[in-house]
């Protein structure tokens, strides 16, 4: 049991915190929260790879460093502690690649692993998942991915992708065999899908932050040679399975909005010299100890979560034990803080009056999506309590 | 960061595991509420000889210059089954008093006879309303002259007074050597010493004491007159995070049981546990689980390699003190009307989550200590 890090780990914390200064310093970014959603910035991505940082945990011979999660996870503290635009390459890092890894096919592997790790251009994923009735019961996908020689056509519609716009590339879950005495969860394959290819139609949604983030994109005959199923066929549940674990496990789920809970200790400390004794400051210190002792022991969970994995096991529900957790953490950051900072906290962006450019607004705004993002805080709910405390389903 | 335990650890937990079960079965636990000495000197005996009271003490006064990470794995399993003794208060609490300030003559007096579990020490430091008053304590320590102490008030919640064979106190101390709050012990006999059985939530055996100007001398001062405030902020990060143990124990008895209990409960023509508000539920308990663990161990690991910690104890009490109530509510919700009986074992940690509470500092009195420590 050691709740420090090793002298290696903290010179590479430090390695990465230089970076980023520098990168700061040099204007590249700004440390605004809900940076993942924006931060689509390939030249960024690129003097990352030239790190090593993409691909940190993969084997060395697709590229990779083979590093431990341990590491990764300090990685993705220090970039998301000032929201670095890692948006382009940051699916393909966390979970495409892994999964390739682990399912793809040799042409696959040689093809797309070194691409991500070098952030070429084009390289962009997007996850085509969720239907108009398949959310959180996902086995309900609709998607059709009929075979036809060596190909593939592709018949459906998906929902709330984000970054379809933006997208090159799309992990798909489609039915590929229609029979209705096969369960449903073993009659669905992934398949990397070509966004420009005929027939793939982007369509946005704004969602009520204001922003368009997520898409609806329509599948329209969309012919796709069978070089890019991934894994077996009729096989895609075991194996989104194991790349959900890697969407849920990592330190972002905690970290979306940690600028604005920087700014918040500070205001709070500003606070202090002139409002000490005053019965609202003590509330809020109350209110903002909590959110340190939540922010501390989601931090931990991360952490433990990462070493669960570097111990080869699988962390199906430690993952979702510390994205339920995480997911709430930072609504209840985003509830204080408006709180905290009082009325004005609601003025948005480029208005006079505002707070922190609006960030505490948005934050607040964002924060339903959270918890329904890759798995309720209900369905995981439902895996911590059927995986781990084994619970019957009947 | 490394989330195994050592071999040793795993080894001692094992053992403690198999104790706490073979010795503390409920039956048990309930046997020592309604027993007058309310623990078993035998168990006390074997607990020593297991050099568990000793586990933290330099080899020269008989102990084993262990580790506190080890010592609060002990605390953990004690607190799954509430195996009640007076290791907290006697071989932690007033022995680790002694330990960091005492000087080298009171230490060999002592230290070896509370390690072996002869002598059985107390702490009297909580006043009228139960706090802990060491910074400005009520209770006084006059001087009589010849270096000779009156003490005078009165200290509640004081645990296993009428086996202590001393108490210690943080006596507020006027005399012309010095004055302020400071440590002393006194004889468990001593004449003016009037202790009352209090009955509790837990029905642990703690006592109400008044002291009636119980005479001591100088020799009974434990360190230097005015320090006991210093003294005791040293000692309690550790009986804090003990205590944390404990509760962290407790909170994994309530997930299986309830566990347990969901699974084998029949209604609606099925297992309660296959209700999916009734598996969320117990994910949350699950999850107050993991992430009291988490942040306990971290106290302790870091109070054994001899880091600076403050504000992660604070963090650990707080969470833990909220958590591991918090579980015992919805525990008792799900095990209906069962649970409420006194026959169930369930109010055992009912009971304990509420004591543990209150003890040593609640949620928002540590939360105070975490805002300080930010800066706030």
């Amino acid at each position: 049991m050691r709740f420090t890090f090793t002298e290696e780990q903290n010179k590479f914390r430090q390695e990465v915190r230089d970076f980023l200064q520098a990168e700061l310093k040099a204007g590249t970014f700004v440390p605004k929260s809900g940076g993942l959603a924006e931060g689509n910035n390939p030249e960024f991505s690129k003097k990352m790879a030239q790190r090593g940082w993409i691909g940190l945990t993969w084997p060395q011979k697709y590229g990779g460093q083979g590093r431990n999660y341990v590491e990764k996870a300090i990685l993705v503290e220090e970039l998301f502690k000032v929201q670095a635009p890692v948006g382009y390459h940051f699916l393909g890092d966390r979970q495409i690649g892994p999964s390739i890894i682990h399912f793809g096919s040799e042409w696959q592997k040689e093809y797309f692993l070194p691409r991500f790790v070098k952030a070429d251009e084009n390289m962009r994923f997007c996850l085509l998942f969720s239907e108009p009735n398949a959310g959180s019961d996902l086995v309900n996908v609709a998607t059709t991915a009929t075979k036809e020689g060596d190909f593939y056509i592709l018949r459906g519609q998906k929902v709330w992708t984000s970054g379809g716009h933006q997208a090159d590339y799309g992990w798909l879950l489609a039915r590929t065999k229609i029979d209705s005495s096969v369960p449903r969860h073993e009659s669905c394959s992934q398949f990397i899908v070509d966004m420009k290819a005929p027939g793939v139609t982007v369509r946005p949604i704004v969602n009520m932050v204001g922003y368009h983030t997520f898409n609806e994109v329509f599948l329209d005959e969309v012919k796709i040679d069978r070089k890019f199923m991934v894994g077996q066929e009729n096989d895609a549940f075991k194996q989104l399975m194991a790349q959900m674990d890697y969407e849920r496990a990592g330190m972002e789920r905690l970290l979306q909005n940690y600028p604005v809970y920087e700014k918040l200790i500070n205001y709070v400390k500003e606070m202090g010299k002139t409002r000490k004794g005053d019965p609202f400051y003590n509330w809020v210190k109350d209110s903002v100890a909590q959110l340190e002792i939540e922010f501390n022991i989601g931090r931990l969970l991360c952490y433990y979560t990462a070493w669960t994995i570097d111990m080869g096991r699988k962390p199906t529900s430690e993952a979702a034990l510390t994205k339920a957790y995480c997911n709430q953490y930072e609504q209840r950051l985003s509830d204080i803080a408006t709180k905290v900072l009082g009325p004005a906290s609601q003025i948005r962006e480029g208005r006079p009056w505002g707070l922190y450019g609006g960030e505490i607004a948005d934050c607040y705004l964002w924060s339903p999506s959270y918890s329904l993002q890759g798995g309720s805080v209900e369905v995981l709910k439902n895996i911590v309590a059927l995986r781990r405390l084994d619970l019957p389903r009947k | 960061m490394e989330f195994s335990l050592s071999e040793e650890t795993k080894m001692l937990q094992s053992s403690a595991e198999k104790f706490c079960k073979e010795k503390s079965p409920s039956s048990f636990v309930k046997n020592m509420i309604k027993d007058e000495k309310g623990f078993s000197a035998a168990h006390w005996k074997e607990m020593a000889e297991l050099g568990w009271l000793g586990l933290i003490y330099d080899e020269k006064y008989g102990g084993s210059s262990g580790s506190f990470f080890d010592l609060f794995i002990l605390f953990e399993e004690i607190g799954k089954t509430q195996l009640p003794s007076p290791f907290l208060c006697s071989a932690v609490f007033a022995g680790q008093l002694i330990n960091e300030d005492g000087d080298e003559n009171l230490k060999k007096a002592y230290l070896s006879a509370v390690i072996k579990g002869e002598k059985i020490l107390t702490i009297g430091l909580r006043n009228e309303q139960g706090q802990y008053d060491h910074a400005a304590p009520a209770l006084e320590a006059i001087e009589t002259g010849g270096g000779f102490y009156a003490i005078k008030g009165t200290r509640i919640l004081v645990p296993y007074a009428h086996v202590a064979d001393e108490v210690t106190v943080c006596a507020n101390l006027k005399g012309a050597k010095g004055s302020g709050s400071t440590l002393l012990k006194v004889a468990g006999k001593a004449p003016g010493l009037k202790k009352t059985l209090l009955n509790t939530l837990t029905g642990e055996k703690t006592f109400g004491v008044v002291f009636e100007d119980v005479k001591v001398s100088e020799k009974d001062l434990v360190g230097a007159i005015g320090k006991g405030t210093t003294y005791v902020d040293k000692v309690l990060p550790k009986v804090i995070t003990l205590k944390c143990g404990e509760m962290v124990g407790g909170l994994s008895k309530v997930l299986n049981m309830t566990v347990d209990y969901v699974k084998q409960r029949i209604q609606f023509g099925r297992p309660l546990g296959a209700l999916q508000v009734v598996q969320h539920y117990c994910a949350d308990i699950a999850t107050f689980l993991d992430t009291s663990r988490l942040i306990a161990y971290q106290a302790a690991s870091l109070i054994d390699i001899g880091f600076p910690c403050t504000k992660e104890v604070a963090m650990a009490k707080a969470w833990c003190s909220d958590a591991y109530k918090k579980s015992t509510q919805i525990a008792q919700q799900l095990h209906g009307g069962i649970g409420f009986t006194e026959e169930h074992d369930l109010h055992l940690y009912y009971k304990h989550a509420k004591v543990s509470e209150l003890d040593l500092g609640d949620s928002w009195s540590h939360r105070q200590k975490v805002a300080e420590e930010m800066g706030f």
